[in-house]
C-alpha cells in the first residue's frame, strides 16, 4: 500500500498527543500553571513584554517522537541558551585543546555578569558566564560578521530543523546596553584572550542571545544532544559527535548560572537557561526536555521550568547518577498500553 | 481507574448514537457515574434521545474547543431526564446545533490535544467511572484521537457490503494505533438472518469479537430517538442485548 506511510505518520502524531507521556506532561502543566512566583525579565524593555502566563512543556525522545503541551510555538529570545551550542560550535572550529586555552570550564558561583578572570591564567571561568561566552564568540570562524552569524544561525537550524531569526529590536537593546558586556571583552582583549576585532565578536554575541526559538525548537536542541549530535526527526548531525560531551558537561556543571551546584545535586540532568524564560534539560540517550515560562527567580532561572523538570527528574529517575528504579519507567509512559495507569 | 469507551462507525447511520445512549444509560443504571461526549461536530444529534434541548444548553463542546469555557461547564445532568435515580449519573456535553457553530468548528478547525485534555479533566471533574465518546462516521483526526485515548473500541457495523468494507478500514487503523480493547457490535440485522450464524462470520472474518447482534426493530424505530430505549423498556429483548455488551465493557 503506497500510503502506509501517511498513516502510520498521522497515527503516531495522534498517539504523541493520548500517550500517558504527554498526559503526564499535561498534569504537570496543570499544577504548575497557577504557580504564580518569579519575575519577568525586564533590564530591557523588549524582555519585560513577555506576558507572565505564558507557559510551554515540550520533550522530544530520542527516537524522535514529539509531546507538546501549552504554549510551545510562542516565540522568545533564547539568551544565554545559545552559549551552550556557540560553545560546540568553537569546539569544532578550533579543537578542545585551543578552545580550553582560551575559556576554562571551572563553575563560578558567581553570577552569571560578574567580571571575573582566572588570575593565574586570566581565562574566563567557563562558557557559560556572559565573559566566557564572548571569548567563545570570538573563536567562530567567518570572513566578517555577516558569514559569523550566518554559520550561528545555520547551526541552530541543524539542530532544530527549522530557520530561525534574531529578534532586531532585542538586539539593538542588548548592543546599546551592554557596557558591561563591552567592559569584560576589552578586560580580555587587554590579557590577549580575546582577538581586537570586538565590535564584530560583541555583536556576534548580542546576535545568539536574540535568536527567537520556542519550546519545541529548545526540546529539539536538547534532544538532538541526547540523540549524540544527530537531531533525531530530520537524522541532521548537528554536532561533531567528539564534542556532545563537551557540551553537555558544562550546561551539568554551569549551566544554570550560580544555582548550578544544586541543580546539578538534585534534579542531576545537564541544563541550560536563559533570561527570556527558557531552559532546557539533557538526559542523554533518552529524552530531551524544553520548557518556556517567563518570570524568573533570583537566580535568573524560569521558576516553573525548574520545577517541571526537578518533577520529571524525580518521577522517571532520571537524575544522572540516579541506579534506583524511578516511581515510573519512561519507556513505558512513552510507549503506553497495559500496566501504565495515567489517570 | 476510569475508562474510556469510543463507539464508531465507518458510515453513517448504523444506530452510533442511539446505541452510545442506550448502552452509557445502561451503565449508569448499574449504580456508575458516567460521562457522555457528543464529538459528532458536524452533526450532532445525542442530546435528542436524552431530552436535552438546544436552548437549554449555553455552553457546548465547542465552546470549550474555542476556549471559552472548562469542559466541566459544558457537561449537564441528564440523570433525571432518562429516569436514572439511585447511586447512578449520566452526564452529556452536547455538541452545538447552530448552523454558525458548527461552520465556525469546520472553518477553523481546532487543537486535538485539547480534546484530549478536554476528555480527561471531565473524567476528573466529575469523577467519572465511565466516559463514552460518541463519534462522527468515517475517519478523521477525532476517530482518531477517539480511537487512541479509549480503552474499549465499538465498532458498529450493519450487515451490508459497504459496511463491511469500511469496517475492516477503520480495524486496520486501530490496530495502527495500538487499541487497547476492540468490540464489534452489529446493528440492524434483518429478522430473517440466522444471528448466531452471522456472529461466528464476523468474528472469523475480523478476528474480533461481536458483542452484541441489535435486530432491526420496530420499536426502536417507533420511539424515534424520544428518549433512551432500554429505560422505557427494559424487558425487551433489545434492552437485553445492551445488558449483554454493558457486560463486556465493565468486566473489560
Amino acid at each position: 500500500m503506497s500510503n502506509i506511510g501517511d498513516l502510520q505518520s498521522l497515527a503516531s502524531s495522534i498517539t504523541a498527543v493520548t500517550s500517558p507521556f504527554r498526559n503526564y506532561l499535561n498534569d504537570l502543566y496543570e499544577k504548575y500553571r497557577v504557580l504564580n512566583d518569579g519575575v519577568v525579565a525586564d533590564y530591557i524593555p523588549e524582555l519585560a513584554l513577555s506576558k507572565p502566563e505564558w507557559f510551554g512543556i515540550c520533550a522530544v525522545t530520542a527516537e524522535g517522537q514529539v509531546f507538546e503541551v501549552g504554549d510551545c510555538s510562542q516565540l522568545f529570545t533564547i539568551q544565554s541558551i545559545s552559549k551552550a551550542f556557540v560553545f560546540g560550535l568553537a569546539l569544532e572550529d578550533h579543537g578542545r585543546e585551543y578552545v580550553n586555552s582560551k575559556v576554562s570550564v571551572e563553575p563560578t558561583g558567581e553570577a552569571f555578569n560578574a567580571i571575573v578572570l582566572d588570575e593565574s591564567t586570566n581565562r574566563p571561568y567557563n562558557p557559560m558566564v556572559n565573559a566566557g561566552a564572548i571569548a567563545t564568540a570570538d573563536l567562530i570562524k567567518g570572513q566578517n560578521g555577516t558569514e559569523r552569524l550566518k554559520r550561528v544561525l545555520e547551526m541552530f537550524k541543524r539542530y532544530t530543523g527549522r530557520e530561525h531569526d534574531i529578534n532586531v529590536p532585542v538586539f539593538l537593546s542588548e548592543k546599546a546596553t551592554g557596557y558591561r558586556n563591552r567592559a569584560m571583552a576589552y578586560l580580555m582583549l587587554n590579557f590577549g584572550m580575546v582577538s581586537d576585532k570586538i565590535d564584530e565578536t560583541l555583536d556576534l554575541y548580542f546576535q545568539q542571545c536574540s535568536v527567537m526559538v520556542n519550546a519545541r525548537d529548545l526540546a529539539m536542541l536538547s534532544a538532538t544532544l541526547a540523540n549524540g549530535g544527530v537531531n533525531p526527526v530530520t537524522q541532521e548531525r548537528a554536532l561533531d559527535e567528539r564534542y556532545v560531551q563537551d557540551v553537555i558537561s558544562v550546561m551539568l556543571t554551569c549551566g544554570m548560572y550560580d544555582a548550578s551546584g544544586e541543580w546539578a545535586y538534585r534534579v542531576g540532568m545537564p541544563a541550560k537557561s536563559g533570561v527570556g524564560g527558557g531552559i532546557l534539560a539533557v538526559v542523554p540517550g533518552k529524552l530531551g526536555i524544553g520548557t518556556f515560562s517567563p518570570p524568573l527567580d533570583a537566580k535568573g532561572n524560569s521558576v516553573r521550568g525548574i520545577k517541571v523538570c526537578e518533577d520529571i527528574s524525580q518521577d522517571f529517575g532520571l537524575h544522572l547518577f540516579n541506579v534506583a528504579p524511578g516511581d515510573r519507567n519512561l519507556a513505558d509512559w512513552i510507549a503506553g498500553g497495559e500496566g501504565v495507569d495515567d489517570w | 481507574m476510569p475508562k474510556v469507551i469510543s463507539i464508531h462507525s465507518y458510515r453513517g447511520g448504523t444506530g452510533k448514537s442511539n446505541f452510545t445512549a442506550n448502552l452509557a444509560t445502561t451503565v449508569a443504571l448499574q449504580g456508575n457515574r458516567v460521562g457522555v461526549v457528543d464529538t459528532d461536530v458536524p452533526s450532532p444529534g445525542i442530546h435528542n434521545i436524552f431530552g436535552l434541548e438546544p436552548e437549554q444548553t449555553h455552553k457546548t463542546l465547542n465552546n470549550y474547543l474555542w476556549g471559552e469555557s472548562s469542559i466541566d461547564e459544558t457537561a449537564y445532568d441528564v440523570s433525571a431526564n432518562v429516569g436514572i435515580d439511585g447511586d447512578g449519573k449520566l452526564y452529556l456535553v452536547p455538541s452545538s446545533v447552530k448552523a454558525d457553530d458548527i461552520a465556525r468548528i469546520l472553518k477553523d478547525g481546532y487543537d486535538v490535544k485539547l480534546m484530549n485534555d478536554g476528555f480527561r479533566s471531565l473524567v476528573k471533574a466529575l469523577q467519572l467511572d465511565y466516559l463514552f465518546i460518541d463519534t462522527h462516521p468515517g475517519l478523521s483526526k477525532e476517530t482518531f484521537l477517539s480511537i487512541a485515548i479509549s480503552h474499549v473500541l465499538i465498532l458498529i457495523l450493519r450487515p451490508d457490503k459497504q459496511d463491511y468494507q469500511g469496517t475492516a478500514v477503520t480495524i486496520d487503523v486501530a490496530r495502527q494505533l495500538k487499541v487497547r480493547k476492540m468490540l464489534l457490535a452489529i446493528n440492524k440485522a434483518h429478522s430473517k438472518l440466522n444471528l448466531a450464524a452471522l456472529k461466528q462470520k464476523v468474528e472469523e472474518t475480523y478476528t474480533e469479537t461481536v458483542a452484541g447482534v441489535f435486530p432491526l426493530s420496530e420499536d426502536v424505530v417507533q420511539l424515534a430517538s424520544e428518549g433512551v430505549f432500554c429505560v422505557k423498556y427494559p424487558e425487551h429483548h433489545v434492552s437485553q442485548e445492551f445488558q449483554k455488551v454493558a457486560q463486556q465493557i465493565t468486566e473489560a
